[in-house]
Formats: structure tokens, sequence, C-alpha cells
């Protein structure tokens, strides 16, 4: 049992003593009530070198973010150890910064327009695709889901020659429509996610009963998409608020706010101005994502348990290759 | 009322009729081919020409852009060196993705969820943020090296850290990696954890396990994983010129730089080209794989 490290979980299991009289020599022996855990690597080390390995892929993701958000408090230009002293002086410059706040609330205009205008596209599209049979039905599936896959350096660049050929301005209003096409599919693909695991029963009865296809939109199909229409916000909210490759190309002389990091990071080594700004925004998303899992789930007819709404989201959002 | 209720019964059954679907599809379908399939198609015409960057029309010159890019030494090289940047990144991230999605499948039962929300919430926040925060531990007079220097473990800096083939490998890694583990995980979660006791009870041990079971019933959320990751790595720019420096220098940025700083649109939109039918091409087998998946586990 002296194997430590990534593989530790995995493999284990071939050292481990036999567990809880499932004895491997003896096949015949009656099967006993193991618990719920599956019995593969269940021995205690094994258990141990799992969550070493959990807890390490986790900082590996967030550690550099809280030393980021460290470094943001500290007394110098230059980030590096040793810290120097404790100062609220970057945070006093950034927000002073027109700039900077420009490119923010630029972001948020932006995310707050393009999140509404992809539910309602998203939905529509959803429910034509799962409710009905039609002959192009493949085809609309197929040219729906294509801009999660693209990539968005080439709906950018794609989109950068067609605005200049049409004589269309660059702004945050070229932004949007791209965003739009952009974005929109993913809510497609978790609202049919949902649609699809719904009883239709509900809607046949209702439309037995003399209902119209309004009437069943309006009171049985969106009141069962709480959850769905809940993640599909955030994950829109968060794409357009991040996207900086699609805006990169059609923002013209506008900024938004990763934009502006990206223009300040490629031409200036670090800059504690940035650790500012990073660490509010990055405390602000952790807000309003886990906000808005709570309110889809609080919200939510349809009560799905917390492992399938959670599997569905993230299954859905690994569909979104693109971001 | 009882025609229209018989009408949209015969929807229902498949029997396919005209007008219903497009009042809720003819928005999106609008959208899209006005701002995702107009814009595919300029990429198709202005690659075929010769594009004047003031009025962004052009005359009409075959092939040439096409025979440009694959007749430049330097592009085939950045070419190659996209590819081994992407198979490393891939590599580490299955490395850590797989155990990863065992142990969230089958191992940390209640933690499930709390574990799941971690690893999405890293995910969506913002990306150029978690590489500024890379780039900062990384650099030349950055975190790492003034830490490995301050406790002596090292006499100078160690350069390579930063603006390397390693440090786009290692960031690129650690931004695509919810995305790596989630179509792993969601296969994994289509296995009966009683096949898995079941396995046991008749004497395998985990390697057996792993081979006869678990392998195979990931195979395809593996395979679809990289595929779906790896498109967006091969056109990635935003990474490789933030921390990357001149020897990563990956196809997106040259793409970047064709479009943006040599007004070269023609190369620009070929290259564009190419890279959008690999990753049409990719996306086709990852759809057949997945489907294959779902009628699998379905059956």
């Amino acid at each position: 049992m002296k194997r430590r490290g990534d593989g530790v979980a995995l493999e284990t299991r071939s050292d481990a003593p036999a567990i809880e009289g499932l004895d491997v020599d003896e096949p015949g022996q009656p099967a006993l009530e193991t618990g719920r855990e599956p019995a593969v690597g269940s021995s205690r080390w094994a258990r141990i070198g799992g969550w070493c390995f959990l807890g390490f892929v986790l900082a590996l993701l967030y550690v550099p973010l809280l030393i980021l958000i460290l470094f943001s408090f500290n007394d110098s230009i230059i980030i590096a150890l040793p810290f120097k002293r404790f100062t609220l002086e970057w945070y006093r410059q950034v927000l002073a910064d027109p700039r900077v706040l420009g490119a923010l609330g630029n972001s948020f205009l932006l995310a707050a327009t393009v999140t509404p205008v992809c539910l309602v596209l998203g939905t529509l599209a959803a429910v034509g695709l799962t409710r009905f049979r039609f002959r192009w039905r493949a085809v609309a599936a197929g040219l729906i889901a294509a801009p999660l896959v693209v990539p968005d350096l080439l709906i950018g660049v794609g989109a950068l020659l067609l605005f200049i050929r049409l004589h269309f301005t660059l702004s945050l209003r070229s932004i949007f429509l791209m965003h739009v096409v952009d974005f929109f599919p993913v809510v497609t693909a978790i609202v049919s996610a949902q649609l699809f695991r719904f009883d239709r029963s509900l809607e046949e009865a209702a439309l037995d009963l003399g209902a119209t296809r309004r009437e069943v939109l309006r009171y049985i199909i969106l009141p069962l998409l709480g959850p769905a229409l809940g993640a599909s916000a955030i994950i829109v909210f968060s794409w357009s608020f991040n996207d900086l490759v699609v805006a990169f190309f059609t923002a013209g002389f506008q900024t938004t706010f990763p934009i502006w990091v990206y223009a300040t990071l490629r031409h200036a080594v670090n800059l504690p101005v940035v650790n500012a700004i990073a660490s509010i925004v990055t405390l602000g998303q952790i807000v309003i994502i886990y906000t808005g899992w709570r309110l889809a789930r609080r919200f939510s007819a349809a009560r799905a348990d917390d492992r399938g709404e959670a599997t569905g989201l993230l299954t859905l959002e690994g569909i979104g290759g693109g971001r | 009322m009882s025609a229209s209720v018989k009408r949209e019964r015969a929807n229902r059954s498949g029997s396919g009729s005209g007008w219903l679907p497009a009042i809720y599809l003819a928005a999106p379908i609008a959208w899209l081919v006005a701002f995702f399939i107009a814009p595919m198609v300029i990429l198709l015409v202005v690659s075929f020409q010769k594009a004047d960057v003031f009025t962004g029309l052009g005359s009409f010159t075959g092939w040439s852009n096409y025979t440009a890019f694959f007749s430049d030494h330097a592009q085939l090289r950045v070419l190659l060196s996209t590819a081994i940047i992407t198979t490393a990144s891939m590599a580490l991230m299955l490395a850590l993705s797989l155990p990863i999605a065992y142990l969230l499948a089958f191992r940390v039962g209640r933690w499930e969820l709390p574990l799941l929300l971690l690893l999405v919430v890293a995910d969506e926040l913002n990306p150029l943020i978690r590489v500024y925060a890379w780039r900062m531990l990384l650099g030349r007079d950055g975190i790492l090296n003034s830490f490995f220097q301050l406790v002596g473990l090292v006499q100078h800096p160690i350069a390579i850290l930063l603006f390397s083939k390693f440090a786009v490998v290692l960031v690129m890694s650690m931004e695509f990696l919810t995305y790596t583990m989630i179509p792993i995980y969601a296969a994994l979660k289509t296995v009966d954890p009683s096949l898995l006791d079941a396995a046991n009870d008749l004497g395998a041990r985990l390697p057996v396990t792993l081979r006869k079971i678990l392998i195979p019933l990931a195979a395809p959320g593996i395979f679809v994983a990289i595929i779906l990751v790896g498109i967006p790595m091969l056109t990635e720019f935003v990474t490789p010129a933030l921390v990357g420096g001149t020897s990563a220098y990956m196809i997106g940025n040259s793409i970047e730089d064709q479009i943006l700083e040599s007004g070269n649109w023609g190369v620009g939109a070929a290259m564009s080209f190419l890279m959008l039918v690999i990753s049409a091409v990719l996306a086709l087998v990852a759809y057949r794989v997945g489907k294959l998946n779902r009628l699998e586990t379905a059956a």
C-alpha cells in the first residue's frame, strides 16, 4: 500500500485485502450487502488517495485565483514574494479609472441584453425541435447546434469580414448580434433536454381538453422549464460577459471588460490594478452564479433531484465546446 | 376544435405539417442564417479572393490563397506546433480528468454535487483572469520563481516556466479541464454501479474491471471529450498570446495576424476555412460516436 499520487485511487484495489467477506478466491460464495458504495477500490488508502487527488486538482483550479486576490492587496507594483504591506491603493486606482468602469459597464449591458434574447430564441427553437416531427428537422437541429462546435475565432473572423462588406459600423450592436447567434444554441440544448425528460401526457391532456397551443406553452411548458431556463441564463450571461474572441473582432472602437484586460496585459507586465479589478469580477461572478443556481432551484416547478439537474446541466455544457 | 386537436395529434405522431414548427423556428433560424451562415459563406468567398482592405471587395484569385498557405514553411511549422501543443494538453487533461470523472461518478457519495459545482463554477469564471493568474505565478520574476529563490531552491529564476510551450500546455489544460471531464463523467454515470459490484463479486480486481467495464463504457465519452475540446484548442489564440510568447505561436495567432495585422484577408480567410472544415469533420465524428453511445446505453 505504498503507492501514492495520481493513479492511486484506480490502482490500490489490486493490493487491497478482499473486502467485507467478498473473498475473490471463493466465487461461489453469496454476495454480502456492501452498502451503497460499489466495492471497487473502496479500501481506506484508495479513499484517501482519491480525496488527495481531488484536492490537488481543485487546488490547481482555485489556488492561482486565491493568490491573484491576495496580491491585489500587496503594496508593490511588482507582483512577487515577499509580500510587502497591505494596501487598498490598487482598488482605489482601478475604480477611479473611467476606461475600466466603461468597459465593465459595456460588458454588463451586453450580457444583460444578450441573455433574454437568447432565452427566447433558444426556447422557441427547443420547442420547435422537440414537439414536432417535420421533414427538415435534422437539418434544423444540426444548423442550431453548429455555433456550439465552430470555434469562436472563425465566427469572429467571418463576422468581421461580413460586417465590413455590409458597411455595418462595428460597435456594441455588432457584438450583440454575434453573441446572440453564438450563445442561443446552448439554451436550445439545455431546454430540449428538459423537454425530452418530461412526460408529454400533461400537454396532450391539455390539448384534448381544448387548450390552444399558446395556452399549453404558457401554463404547462414554461413552468416546467424553470431550472433549465435558470441554468441557461447563468451560462449565457457568463459566456457573454467573458467572451473575448468574438468581441475582439467585432467591437470596432468599443471596449468590453475582456478586451480591456487583454489589451492591458498584451503590452504590459503584470499589474496590480488588474489583480484588483479581476478580484472584484471573480467574486462577483461566483456570487451571481451561486444565487442564480439557488433561484433556479427555488422556483423550479419540476423539483428535479439534485443529481439529475446537475448532470443535465453539465452534460449539456459539455456539448458546448466553444465559449 | 376537434379538427385542430386532430391536427395536433397528427403532428405529434410524426406525419409532418408545414407551418406549425415554422412559428417556433423562424426567428432562431433567420438569426442563424444572417449571422452564422452568412459569415461562414463570406469566409469561403474571401478565401478565393485577393481582398481589398478598404472596401472588402476583391477579385477572384482561384486557389492562390490556399497554395500560399501550404507552400509557406513557417506556417506549416506553426500548424505542427499547434498540433503538438494541443496533443500534449489533451494528454495532461485526460490524465487529470479520467480519475476525477471516476471518483465523482462512483466514489464521493453525497459530495458529488458540491464537487461538480466547484468544477463548473471554475469553468464559468473569466478565462482571461484565469490565464492572467497563471501568468502571474509562472513569470520570470513571478510568484513561483520569487518563492523558489526566497527559500533557496534555485539561484536563478527558471525562465522556461513562462513564454514557453510548457506554459501554454499547462494553462490551456487548466482552462479546458472541466469540459474534458464532463463527457467522461456523463458516460461513466450510465454505468450501473451494481455492474461493478457484480464484477467484484465474481472476483474481478480493479485492472480487470477497468479493462472490461469502465474503459469500454467510458470510451465514447472520452472520444467525444477529445474532439469537442480539441476543436476550440486548435484555434486558441488568447492563451498563447498571453503566456506563450514567440516560442508557442499557434495557428490561431497566425490567423489573427493575417486578418488584423497584415491585412492579408484572403490568406487569413483560407486558413480559417481550412480550420472550419477540420472542425466540421471532427464534430461529425464525435456526433456519430456520441449517438452510438446513446443507442447502446438505451438498449
